[in-house]
């Protein structure tokens, strides 16, 4: 029997989620962070969405969180002109950071010593996490705001995103190294350390390029405008969410529509993979995240896969030679006698 | 083409949200640190425990002024700026006591007059009345 996905609903938030995080893998399991516009990001358990706590403080939107490697550190991006810095076990807030405009992305390197940010006052900044109180050093040169920055190379290089360029800086020398130019709006940017991908979208397109060159890789066009796209650690899948409300698995290597969902009740703002590939998260002007299995049917988290033959009664086993009985009442037999609490709303590949 | 038949994914629970009491980051969690005693700083406790409570009469005073405000608009006509550019009037009722919502009748709203609402205000950008 064939299963469908249920996905995770985490609710919480009340406006838009534009911006989510994973931490890396740590001896507590993983981390997600959700950035809101309602101004108050939430720490979630990665692999249930279990809230764990909201960083208070912000006065405004917050366009961009992050954790770094550990969880235990968090930083957020906000339209109060501020980045913060936050303890992420205890919820505290560490350090304020100033910035002239809207901040809209950070990011902290491997190590957890520096933080990157960037925002509509168009310079990089990078901020010793050390010396809190010293003046970030800056790096001039892009023409419209900052959407998206990131470390990469070992954080010997830092790769920025604008409305219309896709540019990569030298960290020692503070001087840009390349770039690229799109005639459309790139929307999201996602850097995958092992093989050195830079996942990009824009329009309709899933780019993926060399974070070293920036040389394209190969692309692909999905049905409709893309907010975000992730790839999978092993670079199996990728998953992609945007403006028609439905998130699109594809095959990386042949380009193949896998499976689609529908659920989110406005646009993808943000998708991202968990550290360990086994689920994926979705931020959607609808407020919510979702968690999405990446193997339907896989005991993982809140997942719990009951193999027919070894059922206790937990999903009713469908009676052979039932041509008749129509798939709502199938549902009804599932739904009454397991553990699935969802109501169905029918999410099959369009 | 026939849907093939198919069995949602069982989930052992829905994720937890925020309990609506606080911000979370329970002490006792699992990944709670230690955290030392820090040892009091005792110094000018005077002149702090001052500044201190100037600034605890200064909020108390404020808090008064606004909750005094919430009474005067009972039963008038107020307007409300919300998110997106959003403009509506309703005749303010109550509040509740985090002041969390608005309690209105009579909303006027772009499709239509509603004779009861509740506004969520966090969704209200600014309100504004005439005494």
């Amino acid at each position: 029997m064939a299963m469908r996905q249920t996905p995770l609903t985490c609710s919480g938030h009340t406006r838009p989620v534009v911006d989510l995080a994973f931490s890396g893998i740590t001896p507590y399991g993983y981390f997600l962070i959700s950035a809101c516009k309602d101004g108050k990001p939430m720490l979630r358990q990665g692999d249930t969405g279990d809230w764990i706590g909201t960083f208070l403080g912000h006065k405004g939107a917050v366009w961009g969180a992050t954790l770094n490697k550990d969880a235990t550190k968090a930083a957020t991006a906000a339209a109060d002109f501020t980045a913060k810095v936050w303890d992420a076990v205890s919820g505290d807030e560490l350090m304020t950071l100033a910035h002239k405009h809207i901040v809209k992305t950070v990011d902290f390197t491997q190590d957890s010593n520096y933080l990157l940010t960037g925002g509509q006052d168009k310079l990089l900044r990078i901020y010793d996490l050390n010396k809190p109180e010293a003046e970030p050093k800056e790096i001039s040169g892009h023409t419209s705001g900052i959407k998206k920055a990131l470390w990469c190379s070992e954080d010997k290089q830092i790769l920025s995103a604008d409305d219309k360029t896709v540019r990569l800086w030298d960290h020692a020398t503070m001087t840009e190294v390349k770039s690229l130019n799109f005639n459309m709006s790139v929307s999201s940017m996602e850097y995958i350390p092992e093989g050195e991908i830079l996942v990009i979208t824009y329009g309709r397109s899933i780019a993926f390029h060399s974070a070293v060159s920036l040389d394209p890789i190969k692309s692909f066009e999905a049905p409709a405008t893309i907010n975000s796209a992730s790839l999978h650690p092993e670079k199996e899948f990728l998953v992609a969410g945007g403006e028609d409300f439905k998130l699109y698995k594809y095959d990386y290597n042949s380009g193949e529509e896998l499976e689609s969902y529908k659920g989110h009740f406005g646009p993808i703002h943000c998708v991202r993979f968990s550290p360990d590939g086994e689920l994926y998260a979705s931020g959607s002007e609808d407020g919510t995240l979702r968690l999405w299995q990446t193997v339907v049917g896989k005991t993982y988290g809140l997942w719990k896969c009951v193999l027919p033959e070894e059922d206790s009664g937990e999903l009713a086993k469908p009676k052979i030679g039932f041509p008749e009985t129509a798939e709502e009442e199938l549902e009804e037999i599932a739904s009454e006698n397991s553990d699935s609490i969802y109501s169905s709303t029918p999410e099959v590949k369009a | 083409m026939q849907t093939p038949l198919t069995i949602p994914v069982p989930v052992l629970r829905l994720p937890r949200g925020p309990d609506g009491l606080s911000r979370g980051f329970a002490p006792d969690g699992r990944r709670a640190p230690l955290k030392p005693e820090v040892p009091g700083i005792q110094e000018c406790p005077i002149a702090q425990e001052s500044a201190e409570s100037q600034e605890q009469r200064a909020r108390a005073n404020l808090r008064e002024r606004y909750l005094r405000s919430l009474l005067a608009m009972v039963g008038r006509q107020v307007s409300f700026t919300l998110h997106e550019g959003v403009h509506v009037a309703a005749h303010f009722g109550a509040t509740d006591l985090d002041v969390a919502n608005f309690y209105v009748s009579q909303l006027q709203t772009p499709i239509g007059v509603q004779a009861e609402a509740l506004l969520r205000c966090s969704d209200i950008i600014s309100y504004t009345f005439k005494p």
